[in-house]
């Protein structure tokens, strides 16, 4: 687990923290916007997903372009050399729930994901 | 398509509850056509992912912890600054791999301290005879109840 | 039942040799922890420095940055633009015990701000996310499956188990806290505070309210009041 160097994460992070280490480290700028509308991929979750079924085919919109991280599916075994950005995507309850009640049609829910769990809608 | 997912994803948070271990009315294992789609994910997803699923009201309570529990926790997260395993590692063991079943059956302190076991087994800290072998050890300084 | 050891015992390396009654859960804690010693991972002072720091984290760090915030809009501005700069100014250094944080809690905290017409609150589906260094343990309800089921879906229901019913021009927002970012909430300066010194406001910003199971009310400076389960044998 975390095989080999067990100095490494704190090598990297001391002093900064941690998501703050990996900043700079993923393979480009942040393919999606705040205010855009993403569905969420309903990929194969075998064995781990932090990416919950519940939003799965939901739509919503990007409301916080949050940090640069491993994914958790990755770091889950120690997988740390590739990182994706993390957006917090803002959910209409009533488009999650069929039986969300009309009367509080405002209501939200946000929620974060991983740049791999995203598709422009 | 998006509105088949939903679909499914709806179909899903009701055939978890359905899920119960195979009773051996037959005494073998079933064939994958008496598995359907439901049943598969049901059976392979990720204990933790409990969000929309049905539950019922309760009465919330406060919990003192227990000792051991706090122990074991501080034993994880040195681990984790020693560079043993990250928390990640950590999580999939303790709220995935063990199962639907310890999952929702031992102490919430119980599964940290199971994954610590394992990472030590897991991560060829030790080896499992060497694990035996203490807990055997520690045993018989006390008794167990 | 058996009686239940006393927990300093377990903080020696090598435990006296004595006979008495101890839980699989115990005899495998020690296990444990001696065995990861043995092989050098960890040291005994690490575990006794963890436990220090872990012994004395609490709410208040949170409920006080909450309080400066409703008294002070340069410190508000910092709060939403860099919390772990915030979080000395309450006395935490947001790395430690590590030089990098604590590892389950990560350094990135965001406030959620409520106005009138919204609402914030904060479940973790996955396992129990929370903000440790700055606002203590979790309660045990936001550890369970039940709560994690249902605030996701059925927000209102839950939050009125809690004693909280809002009108529906009031948007609920439920934060679901999935990954390394971690959540609290500023919950609206209520109403009778006028006038208020922060020791004031922070007393009565519980940790309930920055969950956002609870809102902020004068004379209250007390959690939901729930029944609180002890082990059994296990002193108050």
């Amino acid at each position: 687990m975390s095989h080999g160097d067990r100095d490494h994460h704190a090598k990297i992070a001391t002093g900064k923290g941690d998501p703050q280490c990996f900043k700079g480290t993923a393979d480009g700028p942040p393919k999606f916007k705040v205010g855009q509308r993403v569905r969420i991929k309903n990929l194969p979750d075998i064995f781990y997903t932090r990416c919950q079924v519940y939003t799965r085919g939901a739509v919503g919109e990007v409301a916080v372009i949050t940090h640069e991280s491993p994914a958790p599916e990755d770091e889950a075994w120690g997988h740390v050399d590739k990182s994706e950005w993390f957006y917090i995507v803002r959910f209409k309850q009533k488009d999650l729930w069929p039986e969300y009640p009309a009367a509080f049609a405002n209501d939200t829910l946000q929620t974060e994901f991983s740049e791999r769990w995203l598709e422009p809608a | 398509m998006s509105s088949d997912t939903r679909d499914e994803v709806l179909r899903h948070l009701l055939a978890v509850v359905e899920i119960q271990p195979p009773v051996q009315q037959t005494g073998k294992a079933p064939y994958s056509w008496n598995i359907t789609h439901e049943q598969f994910r049901a059976y392979t997803r990720s204990p933790h992912d409990v969000g929309g699923e049905v539950d019922v009201p309760v009465e919330w309570t406060e919990e003192h912890g227990e000792a051991w529990g706090y122990r074991a926790y501080v034993t994880t997260e040195v681990m984790a600054w020693r560079g043993v395993w990250c928390a990640e590692e950590r999580r999939r063991m303790q709220n995935v791999d063990l199962g639907t079943t310890q999952y929702l059956g031992l102490p919430y302190y119980g599964r940290w301290l199971l994954a610590a076991a394992r990472v030590l087994v897991e991560g060829r800290h030790c080896t499992l005879t060497e694990l035996i072998n203490k807990l055997d050890e520690v045993k018989k300084r006390h008794v167990t109840r | 039942m058996s009686k239940k050891h006393d927990h300093d015992h377990g903080h020696d390396h090598k435990a006296a040799p004595m006979v008495e009654e101890i839980s699989d859960f115990e005899a495998l804690e020690i296990a444990v922890r001696e065995l990861a010693i043995e092989k050098g991972l960890f040291t005994a002072e690490d575990h006794r420095r963890f436990t220090e720091f872990a012994e004395q984290i609490g709410p208040t760090p949170a409920a006080r940055m909450v309080a400066k915030a409703w008294l002070d809009p340069k410190f508000k501005q910092l709060l939403f633009t860099d919390v772990i700069e915030a979080s000395k100014h309450v006395g935490v250094d947001y790395l430690k015990p590590t030089g990098f944080g604590t590892p389950s809690d990560y350094t990135d905290v965001r406030v959620l701000e409520d106005t009138p017409t919204l609402k914030h609150v904060v479940v973790c589906t996955l396992c129990s996310c929370y903000p440790r260094p700055i606002l203590g343990f979790q309660p045990e309800w936001y550890r369970t499956p039940n709560y994690r089921r249902r605030l996701v879906r059925w927000p209102r229901q839950v939050l009125a188990e809690f004693g909280l019913s809002l009108p529906p021009e009031v948007e609920i927002r439920v934060e679901d806290s999935n990954q390394k970012c971690r959540f609290i909430v500023m919950p609206v300066r209520p109403k009778g505070t006028e006038g208020w010194t922060e020791d004031q406001l922070t007393a009565i910003v519980t940790r309930d309210c920055l969950i956002g199971v609870a809102l902020p009310k004068p004379g209250v400076t007390t959690n939901v009041k729930l029944q609180v389960m002890h082990p059994p044998g296990q002193a108050h």
